[in-house]
């Protein structure tokens, strides 16, 4: 397991908004681990990370690894958009919020990878596939069954 | 059901004005255009500083204290300058609020857009306005993955035609329609016709969203003057009361973790603004549906019950002018009349609250609605934004 301080966590995500709620998010995808807050009270998951339950205000809050299955729920293809490595606009970039299996209306965007653009579509399953993007990984999706 | 609403009708604007827009143009300042904007709606008003206690400037303008310095107000007693995380309407919502608690009793309001320069070309070439924005800066590191902002408005404008089975026609109509509205009112600063074949063929930026239907931006600024509707009387135009303001906003309100088409918070701003108001849709002689993004007027054409979800396009067919290429309901009533953010340039509201206040005020000149005299304002998006305003003169 990753075991970086705060300090050496911030430093691997430039930029980023890490705060001592979000963190444990950002370490496991160091980790290559893909961890959503769920309630430790009632069991209710949650995204982006937040300090309570939503539901039943527990602070007991647990970042919990999802099994990366899901389908596509909502869909688009940037034609231009920021610069990140390995990231071309020349051919449109996916990004896509998945429905995660664990709860209906869980969700978590990120891009789809190994199938062309034309095969994609709102409702297809998908599951993890971590990419890497300079020195840190970053979960993104592949349509089940696809390889890479 | 009765309902609890003080405010109905009890504070009013006594004025609007704007300044030119312009999207290519870098002389001018985000302050100086506020202030053409300020000094213009005073006026028009018939007020002088003196008459001016309160101030509230939408929170990209410059603040309240250093407009009232420039302008020389001698006194104030209540400023706000509100997040445009909501629209531009949050402004006015916050004046009218003040003025019927006591707090002020006749306010300055302003929204001054201004293009940055990572917004345009044009705008990265003016010197100035590069050292503005490393002043302004960016909201750190942004990963192409993210549905947060304007990317959201794609994602469900996606998700709408795969829902319905619609295709990017409907929403060339609501394109069409602003650009036609546009071609009319000559402070618009798109003044070419769009066909639908121009739609279609459009530059991609987010599929499914081309540049036709995202607004344009812009420099310029609108000011208004809120007051009682008892103190408006006595000024120079024509008072417009405000008979009902609403927002709405459900959780979870995050872009990618939205209910869905059927649950945000234009459907929260519906149902108030029914408890809240005297008129709707049927009784009006102008329509606003904000048009930020082409999307956004489909959902409100069908949140305010003109058609079921997913028939909006057909309603803007069946009630399309042909010869005109714009929709008028009942064969009268446009939507936009100003040409909305598509087309005569992006205000995050402040445009089409100005346009019907002058519609209303009888001041749009070379499109002027005869005998204009009711408002319907749907104002904003889905997530942190939904609002509405129904203005009327009595
Ligand atoms: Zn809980």
């Amino acid at each position: 397991m990753n075991t970086l301080t705060d300090e050496q966590l911030l430093e691997r995500f430039p930029g980023t908004r890490i705060d001592h709620d979000n963190k444990a998010f950002y370490r496991g995808l160091l980790n290559r681990q893909l961890l959503i807050d769920r309630c430790g009270d009632c069991g209710h998951w949650f995204h982006p990370p937040r300090p309570i339950c939503p539901k039943c205000w527990s602070r007991d809050i647990r970042p919990t690894a999802v099994s990366g299955r899901g389908h596509i729920h909502l869909l688009i293809l940037l034609h231009q958009g920021p610069s990140a490595p390995g990231v071309r606009y020349d051919t449109p970039h996916p990004v896509a919020t998945i429905e995660l299996e664990e709860q209906s209306g869980l969700r978590f965007t990120s891009t789809i990878v190994g199938s062309d653009n034309a095969a994609l579509k709102i409702g297809l399953p998908v599951e993890l596939s971590w990419i890497d993007r300079g020195a840190n990984p970053v979960p993104a999706f592949k349509l089940s069954g696809a390889s890479q | 059901m009765s309902v609890r609403y003080p405010i109905k009708d009890q504070v009013a604007f006594a004025s609007a004005a704007t300044t030119p827009f312009s999207k290519t143009s870098n002389e001018r300042t985000q302050a100086g255009m506020a202030i053409d904007a300020c000094v213009a709606a005073i006026r028009a008003a018939g007020l002088g500083a003196a008459d001016i206690d309160g101030i509230s400037g939408s929170g990209t303008s410059p603040e309240a204290k250093w407009m009232q310095s420039a302008l020389g107000i001698p006194r104030i007693t209540w400023w706000q300058n509100p997040s445009l995380t909501g629209t531009f309407a949050t402004t006015i919502y916050e004046a009218m609020h003040a003025v019927y608690s006591g707090a002020c009793s006749t306010v300055l309001c302003y929204h001054a857009a201004y293009r940055l320069p990572w917004q345009s070309r044009a705008a990265a070439a003016d010197a100035m306005r590069r050292r503005v924005g490393e002043l302004t800066g960016m909201m750190g590191a942004v990963d192409p993955e993210t549905m947060g902002g304007s990317v959201g408005y794609t994602a469900w404008a996606s998700r709408y035609l795969y829902e319905y089975g619609r295709r990017r026609e409907d929403l060339g109509m609501v394109a069409i329609n602003s650009r036609s509205n546009a071609l009319r009112n000559e402070h618009a600063v798109i003044n070419t016709p769009l066909t639908m074949d121009d739609y279609l063929q459009g530059r991609m930026i987010r599929n499914p969203l081309c540049v036709y239907d995202m607004d344009v931006a812009i420099d310029g600024a609108d000011a208004f003057i809120v007051t009682t509707a008892e103190r408006a009387r006595d000024m120079a135009l024509r008072p417009v009361l405000i008979n009902a303001a609403a927002s709405g906003m459900v959780a979870n309100n995050d872009e990618d973790q939205l209910p869905g088409l059927h649950q945000h918070g234009q459907q929260i701003v519906v149902e108030e603004m029914k408890r809240r108001g005297d008129f709707w849709i049927d009784d009006v002689d102008l329509y606003y549906p904000y048009d930020g993004f082409s999307m956004l007027t489909l959902a409100w054409i069908e949140n305010i019950g003109l058609c079921r979800p997913g028939e909006a396009g057909d309603f803007m067919r069946e009630h399309w002018d042909w010869a005109q290429q714009r929709v008028l309901l009942r064969g009268r009533v446009p939507f936009n009349s100003h040409g909305g953010s598509l087309s005569e340039g992006a205000t995050q509201g402040s445009g089409h609250i100005r346009e019907a206040v002058m519609q209303l005020q009888g001041r749009a000149g070379s499109h002027q609605v005869d005998g204009a005299s009711k408002a319907l304002l749907t104002i904003g998006g889905f997530f942190f934004n939904a609002q509405a305003l129904s203005l009327h003169t009595v």
